[in-house]
């Protein structure tokens, strides 16, 4: 313990900017999310009536949240499971010692500084039945040319597919990290031993894997919940039918368009109950940190 | 000596301009016209800051009517609401209800500013007129209209009537896709606007107690057969593949989808005139417009005026408040009001202006600016036409949307009408209560 | 005879295979990242006329000085990329002496309820800005901060991911430099300067990475807390790209001009600082 400095107001004195921060600006209104939550409100909160838990009450009856509590979920799965294993395979290929890794590397991972809205964009070009190139090769080559953002399926797609795309990068980042930890000459060792390529995935590079795979899959969930509001924005503005509306846009919807501060105050809280619950379940099963980017 | 004279002569005048300068009274207008018209905009508000040498008036666009309004509301949280601001028709009982407002009528009378009233449209001032009380300024006034492609109907051999019906559509869309000369029949952006515009052509209220006119509305008549007929024609359409879906609230997508001549037929509003017409001479086709359809055996009752209106800030010193109130009036003062109309397509709102264009020869020259001024002079006054007032109209929109796209997500049309029923109801009920009425 | 043999030899091919193989997929899976950019890159150079003629051109076309003119003046890209460095910069500099300082208090320095203190900065992970948004709104706005650059920094200044990488690395500098530093009569703030920064350099270039990243592209808070273009973010210019143009239809060549210059920045930093990113992501991955 000599291996301190002796201040005891100095420390205090530092850690009071980090501390003022997070007190005025996290903690106060997170708390207010919580009182907010029990009242109903107009006109950004110039006109208030209390009303106890109705908010969370409709809420959990309310068919339109519930759906978009399930197209949260299916989303996040979507992105989840495509991203993780359509990267986890590039990672694989990429982490193969030949010449040039380090261009490949960097042609892989570029995404990651791409925005989501810009990823929104270009694919609503993309996939535009006038101008877009996507509905061309379709129609040359199985002869159909979807409305993609008017089709409720197709537009969940298309979300999907441009949020994993952006965050390609991320992931594939990760699991390179990840494959540095595995040991070359346990894997030779296997395949000397007569194992399958395959088998030795399974068995051997998978399972070192899975604590870098468990992270991803808590960092492309909360991705997937919070990270795409932009794309969605861009893209389909949480239509058609609300087949898009995810809880964060469902949100956004409820407190800036129609301007309802204690029902999307509610909303607030039980995303935060969720991340609460995303958080602890790492914590407890790996320990690790989690980093929102924030 | 006679130096020193012209010398401090000329330094009081300097010092005297300086204090004109510093004593301009300043004027923040927000509103929500992008591109030209923010251009236009612009122009018409430095001819107004050079006209009145007093008067500072600073133009900001804030973005779409919900963009605009949502800053005007954050602003007066803040405390620096600016002194004018321009928002959509249905934005009005918010407006009202939010007290941060003056009544336009009661600055004109405080301020002894001269306003012709009996000169405007009737239905321009009557959409803003609450308990026979002009609330604020109407000045970007539109409705909707039917746009057709002259060329492409004629290749398939048929003709719009002035009135048509929604059979006509029907058979109109049917004969250009045989033709093969279009992909879809018809066109128009997923705007609940457009459905609100028929119900008040059926002579339905929107919303009860008189479209919430003579009290908080509580209820919505979307089980109203007006509103049952109407979605089941806008099903049939789609389910025949004859209305092509340009998606949510997408005006631009809807009129790249008519210009580009991928759909033969738009309705839109009568403020897409000059872009249309200039898109067909490009491509060397010719535009036509019609009358909105309504159904066979229904009478026409005419449209609801839409697009927007000025409204005051109160709370601000008593120059401020009378230089607000100057730059509104003259925003809609004849010149102006013109060149507005000539530019935008918007429609003129004072009856002298509507003569000048008529002498000059304007309307025989550009007869689709006729068809939607035809049309607002034909609607007839009464509590549908003037249109629903309700402070949650937002919501109103957004579920209205969710119905139109469920339904043809394969929902049947009494399914959805009900289903946003009861959530419009419940955001009625709601909004009442917590405004204490 | 010997060359000969080794042609016939599967065992001399199959690794040079296999590489040409891991480099075939490689390339392609490259290619395939960045298809959706080579497309928008190429349709940023042609005309609206180039762009919807059928079957669709893939050449570039004639009009990208045009398009990328008209993208930045119309959109204002210009201003809107200032105001953003001006914010990425400012938070990322705020960030870092920030979270330095906590560090230091945290790891040489004793006082009470530190373990307390270290668990109330790092809670506010589970706090990213949407579990807050309507009364953080609510509060910025009636501070007067509505519209402005304080709106989006301030709030932004303390950070958990921070405190929490330096505190690590920190940790894992060995006591005896702190022993002599206070042998030697250094004060704790030279010592954060002169030893502990030094030391700390790939922590500082992921977390400039990262923030830059994140700042650049944030969409939300910039969409609600400011109102006039002039202050507004990057990212709202690129919602505007969608939103049709004066001739009341979206020009795809001119919005993805756009989207092509708006996302130049965080690539090139990221590009940059693509080791110290790699490493300083590694770290948090083992600890």
């Amino acid at each position: 313990m000599e291996s301190k400095f002796p201040s005891r107001r100095l420390p205090l004195l530092i850690l009071l900017p980090t501390l003022l921060v997070c007190g005025m600006f996290l903690y106060y209104p997170l708390a207010q999310s919580f009182s907010w939550s029990l009242l109903r409100a107009a006109f950004m909160g110039l006109r208030t009536l209390y009303v106890g838990t109705q908010n969370y009450v409709r809420l959990f009856t309310s068919s339109a949240y519930l759906h978009s509590m399930w197209i949260s979920i299916v989303f996040a799965a979507g992105v989840v499971l495509l991203g993780l294993s359509i990267s986890l395979g590039i990672a694989l290929v990429a982490n193969r010692k030949v010449r040039g890794a380090r261009i490949y590397r960097t042609a892989l991972i570029w995404p990651y500084a791409l925005s989501p809205a810009v990823a929104g964009t270009i694919w609503l070009f993309l996939f535009n039945p006038t101008a877009g190139v996507v509905n061309f090769v379709l129609e040359r080559t199985v002869g159909i040319s979807p409305d993609w953002v008017t089709s409720r399926n197709l537009a969940i797609l298309l979300v999907v597919t441009a949020a994993v795309w952006k965050n390609l990068g991320y992931n594939i980042v990760f699991f390179l990290a990840g494959l540095q930890n595995v040991p070359g000459q346990v894997i030779e060792a296997a395949r000397i031993d007569g194992a399958s390529a395959w088998r030795c995935f399974w068995k051997v590079t998978l399972p070192l894997l899975s604590p870098t795979a468990f992270f991803l899959l808590i960092m492309n969930m909360i991705y997937a919940f919070f990270g795409v509001f932009g794309l969605v924005d861009v893209l389909t503005k949480g239509g058609p039918a609300n087949a898009t509306n995810i809880l964060i846009y469902n949100l956004y919807r409820d407190a800036f368009q129609h301007n309802k501060w204690g029902m999307a105050s509610a909303q607030s809280v039980i995303l935060f109950v969720m991340v609460v619950g995303f958080t602890l379940l790492q914590f407890r099963t790996t320990g690790r940190k989690v980093h929102y980017g924030g | 000596m006679k130096r020193v004279l012209v010398i401090v002569m000329l330094g009081l005048l300097v010092f005297s301009g300086l204090v004109l300068a510093q004593e301009k009274t300043k004027v923040v207008f927000w509103h929500a016209m992008s591109g030209t018209r923010e251009a236009l905009i612009q122009r018409m508000v430095d001819n107004f800051n050079l006209t009145h040498p007093g008067i500072e008036v600073v133009a900001e666009y804030k973005g779409s009517y919900r963009d605009t309004l949502n800053a005007a509301q954050a602003a007066a949280v803040a405390g620096n609401a600016p002194n004018v601001l321009h928002s959509f028709e249905v934005g009005t009982q918010q407006l009202l209800d939010m007290g941060i407002f003056a009544l336009a009528q009661d600055v004109i009378d405080q301020y002894g500013v001269v306003i012709p009233w009996q000169d405007y449209l009737e239905p321009a001032l009557n959409y803003y007129k609450i308990g026979g009380v002009q609330a604020s300024f109407p000045w970007n006034s539109s409705n909707s209209i039917l746009y057709y492609n002259k060329t492409l109907l004629d290749k398939a051999g048929v003709t719009m009537p002035r009135e048509p019906t929604f059979e006509d559509i029907v058979a109109i869309s049917r004969a250009v896709i045989n033709a093969g000369v279009a992909e879809g029949g018809i066109t128009w952006p997923m705007h609940s606007w457009f459905f609100e515009q028929w119900m008040a052509e059926l002579g339905a209220n929107l919303l009860n107690n008189d479209n919430g006119r003579s009290g908080y509305a509580t209820e919505i008549n979307l089980l109203d057969p007006a509103a049952v007929t109407i979605m089941n024609w806008w099903k049939q359409l789609y389910d025949e593949g004859l209305w092509i879906n340009p998606g949510r609230e997408s005006w631009s997508q809807a009129r790249q989808n008519f210009t580009t001549q991928r759909v033969a037929m738009m309705i839109s509003s009568t403020s897409d005139v000059n872009l249309t017409q200039n898109a067909a001479f490009d491509g060397g086709w010719e535009v036509g417009t019609a009358f909105m359809p309504v159904p066979l055996g229904f009478d026409r009752h005419g449209v609801v005026i839409g697009g927007g209106s000025l409204w005051l800030t109160k709370g601000h010193s008593d120059a401020e408040m009378k230089a607000a109130a100057e730059f509104v009036v003259y925003m809609s003062q004849v010149a102006q009001d013109i060149t507005w109309h000539q530019s935008t397509g918007y429609f003129a709102l004072r009856k002298t202006s509507l003569q000048a264009l008529d002498l000059e020869g304007w309307y025989k020259l550009h007869p689709n600016y006729k068809t939607a001024s035809d049309q607002l002079a034909e609607s007839q006054i009464s509590t549908a036409t003037q249109g629903a007032l309700s402070g949650v109209f937002p919501d109103i929109r957004t579920y209205i949307e969710d119905a139109a796209e469920e339904v043809y997500g394969g929902a049947s049309v009494t399914d959805a009408l009900t289903k946003a029923k009861g959530l419009i109801d419940q955001a009625l009920v709601d909004y009442k209560e917590l405004m204490g009425g | 005879m010997a060359g000969k043999k080794k042609m016939l030899d599967w065992y001399f091919w199959r690794p040079r295979l296999s590489t040409l193989s891991t480099h075939l997929v490689l390339f392609l899976a490259a290619l395939f990242i960045a298809s959706p950019i080579i497309f928008a890159v190429i349709k940023s150079t042609q005309s609206t006329a180039q762009i919807s003629t059928y079957p669709p051109q893939f050449g570039i076309g004639s009009s990208m000085a045009e398009n990328y003119k008209v993208a930045w003046q119309r959109y204002n890209l210009g201003r809107l990329m200032v105001n953003t460095f001006g914010v990425a910069i400012s938070v990322m500099v705020g960030k870092t002496i920030l979270s330095l300082l906590a560090a230091l208090a945290l790891v040489y320095f004793d006082f009470r309820f530190k373990g307390l203190i270290f668990i109330f900065i790092l809670v506010t992970l589970m706090m990213p800005v949407p579990v807050r948004i309507v009364p953080l709104f609510k509060f910025v706005s009636s501070l007067g901060w509505g519209n402005t650059f304080w709106a989006l920094t301030v709030p932004f200044l303390a950070s958990a991911t921070g405190t929490f990488l330096f505190r690590q690395h920190f940790m894992s500098i060995p006591t005896s430099l702190v022993d002599a530093a206070r042998v030697d009569g250094v004060g704790p703030m030279r010592f954060l300067w002169q030893i502990l920064l030094p030391m700390s350099m790939n922590t500082v270039g992921a977390m400039a990475v990262i923030e830059f990243v994140y700042l650049w592209n944030q969409y939300l808070w910039p969409l609600i807390i400011i109102s006039s273009n002039k202050n507004q973010m990057i990212q709202m210019g690129v919602k505007q790209l969608t939103v049709s143009g004066p001739e009341g239809m979206v020009h795809w060549g001119i919005s993805m001009a756009g989207v092509v210059i708006t996302m130049l920045p965080p690539l090139i930093m990221f590009i940059l600082l693509q080791e110290q990113f790699m490493r300083g992501f590694a770290l948090t991955e083992e600890k």
